[in-house]
């Protein structure tokens, strides 16, 4: 055991869930889990078929590039490593970028079948995400029929970074019907990645990832958010979670303020809400990660008080370069009681996506 | 405080690096330039294994008022240790953290005597 695992005792007694743990799939891979003519394409091409910005991520060499490659990697690297009991695993990220949209939803299905055969019918303590392209909600509803039975499937996976329109559109509510139906909660994640090609254009003038990476996630979550609200979606499906994932948390009470005060002004706008936004975001739940780094470590406690213990869950986002060890969450905690402590370490995603631990 | 023989001189090169469990620590001890430095291998951010990560130089940059240039500057190479986690950078021969001011590797002293290296812990 490295020193690096040989950390508090209090992270060894807790049970932790991580709600966001990244596979990287190599496209070779994955083409074994899809039909033709695509099968042919995922193997054969030498350019990614998945959009990708081309940041240099890993700074010219000065991070190490980590990548988690099978059910191996990660139970040592993570749940070994970090003390990770119920990591929570979402195959892709880019299905929503890609304009061939016959192509994505061929690999929805590809991505969900990899999901479960290579990863979570090794380990009973692993739960994943289903990957949904949300190009057509019709196809994706019936991924998500398809899904239905899969116990460890507990989520499904959507970016936030590339849907057009925003997610509230009822466009989408076959989608969240159906995972409404297949007690599926939903999982928001946003991206640099694809943050370039989307908002407004002066996105594209940014030189410098530093940038583009502190706006993007919590940007394309902002939208969502509000989107979803607007729609009334949590009135639509009463009976859905929704988690928000790698934004950290920074941006929520500004969000329950600002939309509290634009909803009282324009409530004619928002005709299906029943009550204040505040209230309904404090029923969505919260991923830590990246967790801020105020200069004052008071401030962030405060923070996490706003957004309040039963709305906030662990998230390590292992193996990117922004991950958190759970430590980084946990050093906030001790100003709260232990069943505190519990809701944000396991309690909490459990409640969100209905696990059985 | 203890001293403890971490290796002959000869199995530590230019360069290299050599880390090592002592008292329950894992310690890193450097060669760069013929000069040792020791330092606990746990980052200051969220205690990753620092003392594993790249060695190399980095960007500075200055900005000239009267032109309203900025010059870039590749410098300091094989003086910057990269933390394999986040990329944390610190000047390996101080440990000091190039982005906060207050951080700073804890080191031990490390001397040679009679062609073996010792740290003091
Ligand atoms: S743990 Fe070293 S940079 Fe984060």
């Amino acid at each position: 055991m490295s020193q690096q695992a040989q950390r508090k005792e209090s992270i060894q007694d807790t049970t932790i869930v991580d709600t966001d743990v990244h596979l990287s799939v190599p496209a070779k891979e994955v083409a074994k889990y899809t039909d033709e003519p695509y099968r042919s394409h995922m193997a054969n091409t030498g350019y990614a078929p998945l959009p990708s910005s081309g940041w240099d991520r890993n700074l010219a060499g000065k991070i190490e590039h980590y990548t988690v490659q099978s059910p191996e990697d990660v139970q040592q690297r993570l749940c070994e490593e970090f003390q990770i009991d119920y990591p929570i695993l979402n195959a892709t990220s880019k299905l929503p970028r890609l304009p061939q949209s016959d192509l994505a939803v061929n690999l929805m299905s590809a991505y969900n079948d990899l999901l479960i055969d290579q990863y979570l019918d090794e380990y009973n303590h692993f739960y994943g995400l289903a990957s949904l392209a949300t190009q057509k909600p019709d196809k994706a509803a019936e991924e998500l029929d398809r899904l239905g039975d899969e116990d460890q499937i507990v989520g499904a996976y959507i970016a936030t970074t590339g849907p057009n329109p925003p997610l509230g559109d009822p466009e989408y509510d076959i989608l969240y019907q159906a995972a409404q139906d297949n007690d599926i909660h939903i999982a928001y994640h946003g991206s640099g990645g694809a943050f370039m090609f989307e908002f407004p254009r002066q996105n594209q003038s940014f030189e410098k990832f530093i940038e583009v990476h502190t706006m993007a996630h919590t940007w394309s979550q902002m939208m969502t958010l509000s989107s979803l609200l607007v729609h009334g979606v949590p009135e639509k499906f009463p009976d859905l979670n929704f988690t928000f994932l790698e934004a950290g948390i920074g941006w929520i009470p500004m969000m329950m303020f600002r939309l509290n005060k634009e909803y009282s002004i324009r409530r004619s706008e928002a005709p299906l809400l029943k009550k204040s936004p505040e209230e309904y975001i404090r029923e969505f739940y919260f991923a830590s990660q990246p967790i801020g780094e105020a200069n004052d470590p008071t401030h962030m406690k405060q923070l996490i008080d706003m957004v309040g213990v039963d709305a906030l869950t662990f998230a390590s986002d292992y193996p990117h370069w922004d991950f958190d060890h759970p430590d980084a969450l946990e050093q906030y905690l001790s100003t709260f009681d232990e069943e505190g402590r519990q809701k944000v370490m396991y309690k909490n995603a459990s409640d969100a996506f209905a696990l059985e631990l | 405080m203890t001293d403890h023989i971490v290796a002959s001189v000869d199995e530590l090169e230019e360069g290299g690096r050599i880390i090592t469990q002592l008292n329950g620590r894992e310690i890193c001890v450097f060669n760069i330039d013929g000069e040792y430095y020791a330092y606990n291998n746990w980052c200051a951010h969220q205690a990753g294994p620092v003392c594993e990560g790249n060695i190399t130089g980095t960007t500075e940059a200055s900005f000239d008022p009267e032109s309203l240039e900025v010059s870039l500057e590749y410098c300091h190479e094989g003086e910057i240790l990269n933390c394999p986690w986040h990329g944390w950078e610190y000047e390996v021969k101080s440990g000091k953290c190039l982005s906060r001011q207050k951080v700073q590797l804890p080191s031990y002293p490390v001397r040679i005597e009679e062609e073996e290296i010792i740290v003091t812990l």
